[in-house]
């Protein structure tokens, strides 16, 4: 881009829109000519400037996302591609499983990434290891609670699942649209933490779905990642089920009256990891890639993604934001002992990782989450 | 009576016209959620948009998917428009349908048919494919114009060219394509139009090659901000200036005749 | 047939054939095959089984959002067209030769803005902290919900196509015969008569083309219930893209594109029928 470019003035806008338009293919080419293309499969804003425009220039590659909205939309797009298509997959951690099932990542190599320098709770995280064989290496993190408008709700009527019955907000609740979120949410006020929200019984799966329904007259709409924010933001919406800081964190930022918490009944985690892509050619830079977000630099850009904030699973990382960002390490607990402090929690047994049902398909949950958003 | 009657075709057309009107208001104010009374004026969305190489990316996708659709369906929309014009042949209704259908069918059902087809044939997510569905879609539009210039024209004339020893193709090339060139010249601009706005079968068969409507839906998906009406107005600018060139074209020429 | 081979007529009429058969036919079939096959792994499986058919048709979502479509629909149909009608009649009888023509090429301005950015710019305005309902607020009234709502889907719909609507109402009003409307009422009709014994019969074709697209844009539309209804209920063709995107589940949404083919040409056909009833 030239600077002039960027000086656009309204009233050659108005007039040379088109002009300016036909200008774009010879610029294009100027940018395109020698960078090596990355295709990164991943929730929307892990391809955007804020992270990884300082890695393009140091590295002369490009980042061509592609976005998804949820794990089975990520399966549904990589089947349909080719091969290589896709050299980095970001994904939820509980599809890497259904993603090596299907032979879509590559084995990665364990000792280029530093895992001494991770939380012991996140060294071996459920699914990125088969015996021995790494295939996936966690990057982010965060927590699904309770998330509702300050106006509207107190912090302590937020800090049970059973806020979203409150009268205080009927018609206003809204759902993020996926199933895993929200019936996990549901399926700990129904009290089934052991082993896990998702690991639960038929009798028990059957009164998740019945809790669930319940909640039906008391919702106002069902969002993707774009929708979600604008509702909270514009007041659409009092309340949010499935969703956590990684949405309020970025709206409270503006000014918005939101907040999350990690209700009685506990929290969700969700979890992000990278993977390698059957087929690419690229696994050089795709490693130095990974390690870069793995650094205290690269977490710290992570931990304040503009997308969506994401929590450090590294002890460097933490220190990194303390001292970057002292504000936003209190605000998301990044200092070690504070009461929102996520490995606390996870010690206390208050945070669960999100997961596919275990013991239902997930067609199952799918099914009854398309049923009850017509019901 | 009459007052009332422009009071409610105003109110008509302000219902029509207050989402464009405000998207374009929207692109100039500084509020990332607009509301009374309005922020401040600026150019920052614009500058934002169009400071991202992937806005460009996706812009040079789009002219180049919107010119060779512009083309081809230009091309199959006036030789079906002649066909329809200068012969009746059996299951002309069957081969008009084919002609006519294709805008009706929902975009939906087309962006998913588009998808498994094209995949099988190993061209989803290529520009390739892009350019495949938007031709379907555009081609009705094309044989549609050249249609209507063709009624216009005298059958004679064509006779005429062969009674002067004028071959089949020598009569259309001197007779048929002249008359209908502004036809074709707004065909050209108009299914380039269609072409250019189109984003659910776009995306639908897009892959990682993003047009501009595709960007906006994901903008619209992901990170909501006013930058989607800054590239909507400019989009829209575009889109205006081939159909006002097509305009013109068809009208001087009926001013000629 | 002349005994030579004439490949004038091959030439042109072949383009057509062979781009639509293959990029138009050939997909519709195959997706309508596609119904029939199965997912194993994300993987699409060819077979012939009804395992889909079975499953979306015994599924009360699948009626749900079957009804509601359609509902949705009729209705979008009947509104924009008792909209567009007193409009239309104002352009057709009301303005000269000149306005008439500026009138129309102004309501051929809306097919070439995005659709997604004016539904987006409705969702900002009818939001609850937006621009309406500062002004209601302004004259003392409480906000008033629009958005994530059947009348905020509606917005969207009538925004889609009232402008062809009262295209087509006013060209098909314009076309009749003026000594027919001067021939009623100087046979004492009373205006309210000559409108609906002499205008509206005459203008039969247009008010049902109107109407018929009104009902397949909106049977077929997905930005309006998704951004501004807010997926509730979610229709048909918010179906279709849930279910392909939940695990490459292809061949199901291609049950419900069959079914919805199967629907809007039933009820294109009765109303074209309707339309140039007489003659059969």
């Amino acid at each position: 881009m030239t600077e002039s470019r960027l000086h656009l003035t309204r009233r050659r806008l108005l007039q040379g829109a088109a002009s300016v338009a036909l200008t774009a293919p010879m610029i294009n080419r100027a940018w395109a000519q020698e960078a090596t293309q990355i295709n990164m499969l991943g929730w929307f804003g892990h391809a955007e400037p804020d992270i990884v425009a300082e890695f393009e220039a140091e590295n002369n590659v490009k980042f061509v996302p592609k976005y998804y909205a949820g794990g089975d939309n990520m399966m549904a797009l990589i089947s349909q591609s080719p091969p290589g298509t896709y050299d980095l997959i970001l994904s939820d951690a509980e599809f890497v499983q259904q993603l090596n099932a299907a032979g879509y990542i590559e084995e990665m190599d364990a000792s280029l990434y530093p895992f001494d320098d991770f939380y012991p709770e996140y060294m071996n995280f459920p699914g990125h290891w088969t015996d021995k064989t790494l295939w996936s290496v966690m990057v982010r993190y965060g927590l699904l609670g309770v998330s509702y408008n300050t106006d509207a709700l107190t912090r302590e009527e937020a800090m049970s699942y059973n806020a979203f019955w409150n009268p205080k907000v009927t018609g206003k609740v809204g759902h993020f649209d996926w199933h895993l979120p929200s019936l996990g949410q549901v399926s700990l006020l129904n009290g089934n933490k052991a082993p896990s929200p998702f690991d639960i019984d038929e009798a028990a799966w059957t009164a998740v779905k019945d809790k669930m329904m319940s909640l039906k007259p008391q919702v106002g709409g069902y969002f993707d990642y774009g929708g979600t924010f604008a509702g909270l933001k514009n007041g659409e919406m009092l309340a949010m089920v499935g969703i956590g800081d990684w949405i309020t964190g970025v709206l409270e930022k503006d000014g918005a009256k939101v907040a999350s918490v990690i209700p009685e009944e506990g929290g969700i985690q969700w979890t992000e990891s990278y993977s390698i892509g059957v087929g690419t050619t690229k696994h050089e830079i795709i490693n130095k890639f990974i390690n870069y977000m793995l650094s205290p630099k690269g977490q710290v850009k992570s931990i304040q993604m503009a997308a969506y904030p994401g929590l450090s699973p590294t002890k460097s990382g933490w220190k990194a934001i303390q001292e970057a960002n002292p504000a936003e390490a209190k605000r998301s607990g990044l200092i070690e002992g504070d009461d929102n402090d996520p490995i606390k929690m996870l010690r206390e047994g208050r945070l669960f990782f999100r997961d596919v049902p275990k013991q239902q398909s997930l067609e199952d949950w799918n099914d009854f989450w398309s049923d009850y958003k017509s019901a | 009576m009459r007052a009332l009657g422009w009071v409610y075709l105003s109110a008509v057309f302000l219902f029509i016209f207050a989402p464009i009107a405000a998207s374009f208001i929207f692109s100039f104010n500084s509020d990332r959620f607009p509301t009374l009374p309005l922020g401040s004026f600026t150019t920052d969305w614009y500058m934002r948009a169009f400071s991202r190489p992937e806005v460009w990316q996706a812009i040079a996708n789009s002219l180049i998917v919107a010119g060779v659709t512009a083309v081809v369906s230009t091309f199959i929309g006036f030789a079906t428009a002649y066909t329809d014009f200068r012969y009746g042949f059996r299951f002309k209704t069957a081969y008009l349908a084919l002609a006519l259908l294709p805008p009706t069918l929902p975009l939906v059902i087309m962006g998913l048919a588009m998808l498994a087809w094209l995949s099988q044939l190993g061209i989803s997510g290529t520009l390739t494919g892009i350019v495949i569905a938007h031709v379907v879609l555009a081609t009705p539009f094309a044989m549609a114009i050249c249609r209507l210039r063709l009624s216009q024209m005298d059958p004679a004339l064509e006779a005429a060219a062969w009674n002067l020893g004028s071959s089949q193709w020598g009569a259309m090339r001197h007779v048929i394509l002249p008359f209908c060139a502004p036809a074709i010249v707004s065909a050209l601009c108009l299914t380039a139009a269609v072409s250019f706005d189109e984003f659910i079968v776009a995306w639908f068969v897009s892959g990682l090659n993003r047009t501009v409507p595709v960007m906006i839906l994901e903008i619209l998906q992901g990170n909501v901000d006013p930058q989607i009406n800054a590239i909507g107005t400019v989009v829209f600018v575009t889109s205006m200036t081939l159909v006002v060139a097509a305009q013109f074209l068809i009208f001087r020429k009926r001013q000629d005749d | 047939m002349t005994r030579r081979f004439d490949p004038y007529p091959h030439v042109l009429r072949l383009p057509l054939i062979l781009w639509q058969g293959a990029f138009f036919v050939i997909p519709l079939i195959f997706m309508a095959a596609m119904s029939f096959w199965l997912v194993k792994n994300y993987k699409l499986e060819p077979n012939f089984v009804f395992d889909n058919w079975t499953r979306m048709l015994g599924r009360g979502a699948f009626w749900d959002a079957y009804w509601i479509t359609l509902w949705r629909a009729v209705l979008a149909g009947i509104i924009a067209s008792a909209i567009a009608f007193p409009a239309a009649l104002f352009m057709a009888f009301r303005l000269s030769e000149g306005g008439r023509r500026f009138a129309l090429l102004c309501l051929i301005v809306p097919f070439f803005t995005s659709f997604l950015v004016r539904a987006y710019a409705w969702q900002v305005i009818l939001a609850e902290s937006g621009p309406v309902n500062a002004v209601l607020g302004g004259v003392g009234l409480v906000p008033y919900t629009m958005l994530n709502s059947g009348f905020g889907a509606m917005v969207g719909y009538l925004t889609l196509v009232l402008p062809l609507v009262v295209i087509f109402q006013t060209w098909s009003l314009a076309a009749i015969d003026r000594n027919l409307i001067e021939a009623a009422g100087n046979l004492g009709a009373t205006p309210l008569r000559v409108l609906g014994s002499v205008i509206i019969p005459a203008a039969k074709t247009g008010l049902v083309l109107g109407a018929v697209f009104a009902f397949i844009m909106t049977f077929g539309d997905f930005v309006s219930p998704f951004y501004l209804g807010g997926s509730k209920p979610p229709t048909l063709t918010i179906l279709i893209i849930d279910t392909t995107k939940s695990g490459q589940q292809w061949p199901r949404a291609a049950v419900v594109a069959v079914v919805m083919i199967a629907t809007l040409f039933a009820v294109a056909s009765a109303a074209l029928r309707a339309a140039y009833g007489r003659r059969g």
